[in-house]
């Protein structure tokens, strides 16, 4: 079972240099290296456990805490016992006892062949019942927003873990060289809990890193291009400042040292890169029915609209993973799904629903139309759910208890749901799913079994499922 | 993992899932295991939806059980003697071995010869002495993190006196920018951070201490025993050097989950895992720092790999019980510290009871007369406070109503609103108006007799507005001074007239009191005759925090206007002639104003320093707060807070068979002793973890890779090393003289081995392509620090100056102290003075890096960082082609050359010497030039900065 010397170094070799520069490079420094390590040492990169169903992902996140009680978990009791007092056991949140019992102010209603439970809060991602698969009993370890959030993203409530997104780009690689292998786009309001954290690599080389993609700035990716404060660059200088570079690096290669090599192939991507960022954010070419069904034209959803499209032109162009964030940590209990004080009417609960339903739902609807949903994960998720009783008179408080979850797309059977919250929706009680059960399933529908994928760090082998997970076969198509 | 079942261990096993223990040894039939397997019952299948397994496996397994279930692994850990894993073997001087003739040309130190031992026994051959520019940029930056100058290496190169290596040697390691460069090392290990980290990343503005703790030590070469045993427990260890409290920010330096710890409420299954990790995070670090050894594996179950037990594990945490992470205050020297702990001891006596010390009679004399002018500036305070004479009260909640009671004070009553305005109508039967008085009462009617209608009795006061309503339209008066006889910590008076609704004065949890706030008008000696006010008090926060009852009154008196100190009870006293005081009168002002007195002189001691420390006692924050004793520890069943077993006191590692594992302490409810005997324990010289791991560091941030190739982990996880006796030699060598790093340093640096080349050979990488056996020097990429060091070294604008706060290369805006500050280093500008401190100066916000560095592999100190990561992607590329900082380095770069130097030929060939150490061949000055020629020189340094010879180190 240990590795021999040689094969631990080319698996550390690849993994600080493989993903970085184009196949061609790789495969000749790979020819130049030997063989790479076989059977469990074998560097993951690309190389799947079993044949794929879906080769992209795209998952979205609902920062804040996205109530379950108002979107997706329909519970008549709580609709009947409105108002009383019932005698939970608060295991986190922000208040120390329970409220009496708040019912939903939206109105439910059936949807779809699948005759999904959905409130009319999220009309639009009504309409795409019958594409998802529903984790009705999702768990979380904390009702505290940072360690929730990381849990969902990383498996873990602690901060340093590779994120989902460096996870999928460690074990499948590039599908294309002029993009990063895994993009952030962080809401426009700004970032999440953990700023740029919710999209690191960790431990795992840098590679790995999400790249955030901020389509409004003069640079989309940092130092993408030379700043305007740069005077004395342009694109004369620029064209020959790099055939000079070539030809300085070129002549003082060492032989044994691929990585000089590496370098100058990264000059060669990084200004593949400053086509490619410009051409994807460029929504010149789309029409406007496809606009409008993001929701451009209108203030309130424009903005995340925007950031949807650009994650479908993303997967288009051969980005592996997309993290779309809805709801930014900037101002506390507000700009998100946090909602502590109102989910009526009004309230910042609607402007959630309002900014993101009309969005995801013409994501789902376009990727569908261009037959990219075969291909793609979507996955939906949220820290984790809220309480059944109030929180003041109108709002409800953090509950890692139960929350829901959906995924569609790339294997994934739609119309489906798995697992069912109490009576109230204050505690998952059946078939009972947490992160690691879907990280697993989402995993297992790229064709890598989540228990195989590690990397050895500190002392232990790492996986994105820890020492948990099981793929939901009952959700799979 | 379902049913809640772990076989992996013997514990796992015992304890067994849901359904009780798993395996009866020795009786296979009555195991509930052989049920699962031999699917005797439905729901316990094993493996379940699965066809049985085969039955000769079934059999293996009765055999096993029948067998009593023995474990390897748990005899391993029960009898610590038997452990045979080459770290924990006890530490023996290992012999040099013996070197032939023709290796001796090479050897030049007894390192040599173990290299030359395994070389030779790997029909391999060492390469020759690297040149003298290769080597003193080598050493530079192994030794400084910067390059040499282009004078101190033509120097070197002219020093033809024999030593000159050795001189250079010691010349660097003499210099301030060691400490610099090897704290860097250190914190990476030690994952020192400068926010919180987790979703309230808030920064750390007092961390600072810590970080130049660690580049003084180094610099001063301080035996590593005592640089052990301070960031431990100097507290606990030397007592009389408070000046070196900030060694105390090392278990500190880790994460810290505010919005967990400080701000939900306790009680939580939430909050006491919180606390669970947070003490998790003190023990991994200490535990891979200084042991090389990944305890943490065990908080959940006894390690699979390693020797380490549950039990180990949790006594591990029980030295960390008692302590929090906190601002720890300090004095800069022993003096100062006790007599300030000796007023404050005599003040807190005082407060108890005032016979605890009788004054002197100097003192006597002293008081006296310090009374007498206390009592007179009293008496210029003394305020004469006339009621206003209210006409309206009016709530913004409907529900709200207002009742005059007979001592002119107004009671709400009602349902009350989350938040709320009352605006009050008034007249004042004064000329003019100076300051304006908020009484808040408690009453019967509110909760917990207020004077707040929260539940808890309190109330939040956001904002105070004074408007005088003239003929056509109101004149709004501005506040200043605000003062209070109470302030709840975090919502002081000041907060409601700061302009911002979510700021607010408090009073818990002094509820069921009165209190009084007392506001001076900006603009005093206001003519009020017959104007009408009308004051709005804006209750935001939310949750009811609202005033239960009240009562509002003006002065004329001259500024300044505050709200005294004392109980209202003595004021009545002061104001009668001291003639007509009793004698208990006498001294309850007499006692009283001893206390004010002493609390003056208190007062005026220089301020405490402050540094982001462990503490046993500290100010509580919010719901995080010091417990008076340490924590009782209890192994918990699979790490579940809900299912503690057996309580544990404080110890180590039983697998380090040369120490006891248990601390026996004269007091074990001492939280200081605790970590005082641990430090004590790892820093034994029989302790042998520590020393190999301490010198096996020192051997990987010189070579890039250890001897052992995972720094933080010596167990069956990790590497084993390369070449044990060497490791061996290393650790005996540097424990028994001093624990000296500088020591260690030329001793490594000295070797021929550290003087090879780097030049590849095609012959001796067939045998050894990793270089694992040194037949050639390493070559690194700068790191992250590195690289930015360089260009400024370079650009002439690197600053030097050392220590104090962290400079933040960032554009830092904190609107809100309740979230994550704005960090923007994209807005920052590069030429202002922050911009050109060292790295290891920079200011480290844990969840926003620097993408600069980030591009480079600077660490996130989320983790420990044993190694860097050395990574080439095409983001790095665009970062050092493009990057903002970068390109002005480039700017300053050429200006410098124009300066110093003539012609173009010879700027080039400077920009080479500057950035690279090497001079170029005449075409690549060729090649520069012409490009300078067509573009500028700051384009054609541009080019240099991004060429493979400057990032690289040969």
């Amino acid at each position: 079972m240990k590795r021999s010397a040689t094969s631990l170094s080319r698996r550390d070799f690849v993994t600080q240099l493989g993903g970085g520069f184009g196949s061609v490079a790789l495969a000749c420094l790979l020819q130049e290296q030997g063989l790479l390590g076989a059977g469990k040492n074998a560097v993951p990169l690309g190389t799947p456990h079993h044949r794929p169903r879906a080769k992209q992902v795209i998952q979205l996140f609902m920062l804040g805490g996205a109530s379950q009680c108002d979107t997706f978990d329909y519970k008549p009791e709580l609709q009947r016992r409105h108002g009383e007092t019932v005698n939970f056991t608060v295991t986190g949140g922000t208040q120390g006892s329970a409220g009496p019992l708040l019912k939903s102010p939206w109105e439910w209603r059936q949807h779809g062949q699948s005759g999904r439970w959905v409130t009319n809060a999220l009309p639009h991602l009504a309409q795409c019942v019958d594409d998802m698969a529903f984790l009705m009993a999702m768990n979380a370890p904390t009702s505290e927003h940072s360690s929730g959030m990381t849990m969902q993203t990383s498996g873990f409530v602690t901060p340093g873990f590779p994120t989902v997104g460096a996870w999928v780009s460690y074990a499948l690689g590039k599908l294309t060289d002029n993009l990063p292998v895994f993009v952030a786009l962080p809401d426009p309001v700004g970032l999440p809990w953990t700023g740029k954290a919710a999209w690191t690599n960790g431990f795992l080389p840098a590679m790995h890193q999400g790249t955030m993609l901020n389509p409004a700035a003069e640079n989309p990716v940092p130092d993408l291009f030379a700043p305007k404060s740069a005077g004395f660059v342009n694109s004369g200088s620029e064209r020959d400042g790099l055939d000079v570079l070539a030809k300085l690096n070129r002549a003082r290669l060492q032989p044994g040292d691929s990585r000089l090599e590496a370098r100058i192939a990264s000059y060669e991507l990084a200004a593949r890169m400053q086509l490619a960022v410009p051409q994807v954010l460029d929504l010149k070419t789309e029409t406007d029915a496809t606009k409008k069904l993001y929701g451009f034209g209108d203030e309130k959803t424009e903005p995340l609209g925007r950031n949807c499209l650009i994650a479908r032109r993303l997967i288009e162009s051969g980005v592996r993973f997309v993290q779309l964030w809805c709801g930014s940590g900037l101002g506390g209990a507000s700009g998100n799904w946090d909602n502590h004080g109102d989910i009526f009417p009004g309230s910042d609960f609607e402007r959630m629903c309002v900014r993101s339903d009309k969005p995801i739902a013409g994501l789902l609807k376009d990727l569908k139309a261009r037959g990219l949903l075969e291909d793609t994960i979507v996955l939906w998720t949220t820290e984790f759910g809220r309480t059944p009783y109030s929180q003041g008179t109108k709002g409800r408080d953090h509950n890692g208890n139960t929350f829901v979850s959906w995924m569609a797309g790339g294997g994934i059977k739609g119309g489906t749901t798995y697992g069912e919250s109490d009576e109230f929706s204050f505690k998952a009680a059946h078939n009972t799913t947490m992160c690691y059960d879907q990280h697993a399933t989402m995993l297992h529908l790229l064709g890598f079994e989540h228990e195989r994928l590690t990397f050895r760090h500190n002392g232990a082998d790492r996986r994105l499922t820890d020492v948990h997970g099981q793929v939901i076969k009952e959700i799979i198509a | 993992m379902k049913g809640g079942l772990n076989l992996d261990s013997r514990s796992g096993w015992a304890e067994g899932g849901n359904t009780g223990p798993a395996i009866v040894p020795g009786k296979p039939d009555a195991s509930l295991l052989m049920k699962a397997v031999r699917h005797e019952d439905k729901d316990l299948a094993m493996p379940p939806k699965k066809p049985k397994l085969a039955e000769a496996d079934i059999d293996k397994l009765k055999r096993w059980v029948a067998m009593g279930a023995p474990d390897p692994r748990v005899n391993a850990v029960a009898n610590s003697a038997a452990v045979n894993w080459w770290s924990l073997k006890p530490l023996v001087r290992p012999p040099v071995p013996k070197i032939s003739a023709a290796q001796a040309k090479w050897v030049r130190t007894p390192i040599d010869a173990f290299i030359a031992a395994k070389l030779r026994e790997q029909k391999l051959t060492p390469s020759p002495e690297a040149d003298r520019r290769t080597l003193i940029r080598r050493l530079t930056y192994d030794l400084h993190g910067l390059p040499p100058s282009p004078e101190e290496v033509t120097l070197f190169e002219a020093d033809q006196a024999a030593g000159a290596y050795e001189r250079l040697v010691d010349r660097l390691l003499a210099s301030p920018r060691y400490g610099e460069r090897w704290a860097r090392h250190w914190l990476d290990v030690a994952h020192y951070g400068e926010s919180n980290g987790f979703g309230m990343d808030r920064p750390r503005l007092d961390a600072w201490p810590y970080r130049d703790y660690v580049i003084a030590s180094l610099n001063a070469d301080k035996p590593y025993a005592r640089f052990v045993q301070e960031q431990l427990a100097v507290d606990a260890l030397f007592p009389d050097e408070p000046e070196l409290t900030p060694a105390l920010g090392f278990a500190a330096a880790g994460p810290f989950n505010q919005s967990a710890l400080v701000e939900q409420v306790d009680g939580t299954d939430c909050k006491r895992i919180a606390l669970n990790l947070d003490r998790d995070d003190m023990v991994a670090s200490t535990a891979s720092t200084f042991l090389s050894m990944t305890v943490h594996c065990a908080r959940c179950h006894a390690h699979k790999f390693d020797p380490i037990s549950q039990t180990d594990y949790y006594q591990f945490q029980a030295v960390f019980a008692g302590v929090g992470r906190t601002e720890r205050l300090f004095d800069p020297n022993a003096d100062l510290r006790n007599r300030r702990a000796a007023l404050r001891t005599k003040i807190a006596d005082l407060e108890k009871n005032t016979d605890t010390h009788p004054p002197t009679p100097a003192e006597r004399t002293e008081l006296a007369n310090a009374q007498n002018a206390w009592e007179l500036s009293l008496a210029a305070q003394a305020v004469n406070w006339i009621p206003l004479q209210v006409e309206r009260v009016a709530s913004t909640n409907s529900k709200t109503t207002f009742t005059k009671l007979d001592d002119g004070s107004w009671l709400a009553a009602g349902e009350a609103a989350d938040k709320d305005i009352y605006t009050i109508r008034a007249q004042v039967a004064l000329p003019r108006l100076t300051a304006l008085r908020i009484e808040v009462l408690p009453d019967d009617k509110l909760p917990t007799r207020g004077p707040g209608r929260q539940d808890n009795g309190n109330l939040h006061l956001s904002e105070v507005r004074v408007n005088v309503l003239g003929a056509d339209k109101p004149t709004a008066l501005a506040l200043q001074n605000s003062s209070a006889d109470f302030n709840q910590i975090d919502w002081g008076i000041e907060r409601a007239i700061d302009g911002k609704s979510e700021t607010a004065w408090g009073i818990h949890p002094q509820v069921g009191k009165p209190h009084q706030a007392v506001f001076e008008l900006k603009q005093p000696n206001l003519a009020t005759n017959g104007s009408v006010f009308s004051i709005e008090l804006d209750q935001l926060h939310g949750q009811r925090h609202l005033i239960g009852r009240f009562r509002l009154s003006a002065t004329d008196k001259a500024q300044p206007v505050r709200v005294p100190l004392l109980p209202l009870d003595l004021l009545a006293m002061l104001a009668r002639p001291e003639s007509e005081r009793t004698a208990t009168e006498r001294k309850t002002i007499f006692d009283t104003h001893r206390l004010v007195h002493l609390k003056q002189r208190l007062a005026q001691f220089p301020a405490e320093h402050k540094v982001w420390a462990i503490a046993g006692d500290f100010t509580p924050l919010r719901n995080y707060m010091p417990t008076k004793e340490p924590l009782l520890i209890s192994v918990l069943r699979r790490g579940d807070m809900k299912q503690p077993l057996a309580p544990v006191g404080p110890g180590a590692l039983a697998a380090v068979s040369t120490l006891p594992s248990i601390f026996s302490l004269a007091n074990p409810q001492d939280e200081k002793a605790r970590r005082a005997a641990l430090a004590r324990w790892i820093i034994a010289p029989e302790n042998m973890l520590a020393w190999r791991s301490i010198v096996n560091r020192v051997w990987h941030w010189h070579f890039g890779r250890g001897l052992v190739d995972s720094p933080n982990d010596f167990g069956r996880m990790g590497s084993p090393p390369t070449h044990p006796e060497l490791l061996d030699w290393l650790a005996v060598e540097f424990r028994d003289n001093g624990g000296s790093l500088k020591r260690l340093h030329k001793l490594i640096v000295s070797s021929a081995t550290y003087r090879q080349v780097s030049t590849h050979r095609a012959a001796a990488a067939r045998v050894d392509s990793d270089n694992r056996f040194l037949w050639r020097m390493n070559r690194p990429r700068l790191d992250a620090e590195n690289m930015r060091d360089s260009l400024l070294a370079a650009s002439g604008k690197l600053d030097l100056s050392m220590g104090g706060p962290s400079a933040m290369q960032f554009k830092f805006d904190d609107p809100n102290v309740g979230v994550s500050p704005l960090v923007d280093y994209a807005a920052f500008d590069p030429d202002s003075p922050a911009s050109y401190r060292r790295g290891v100066y920079r200011f480290l916000f844990r969840n926003i890096n620097d993408p600069l560095l980030e591009a480079f592999d600077a660490v996130d100190p989320s983790l420990s960082t044993p190694k860097r990561n050395s990574t080439i992607t095409p983001l790095q590329a665009l970062s050092l082609w493009n990057n903002r900082f970068v390109l002005r380095q480039c700017e300053h770069l050429a200006a410098r050359l124009e300066r110093e130097s003539g012609n173009l030929d010879s700027q080039i060939e400077r920009a080479f010497q500057l950035l690279t150490v090497r001079l170029p061949t005449s075409a690549e000055t060729a090649l520069l030039a012409d490009h300078a020629r067509r573009h500028g020189l700051a384009n054609a340094c541009r080019v240099l900065v991004n060429s493979n010879d400057f990032l690289f180190v040969n």
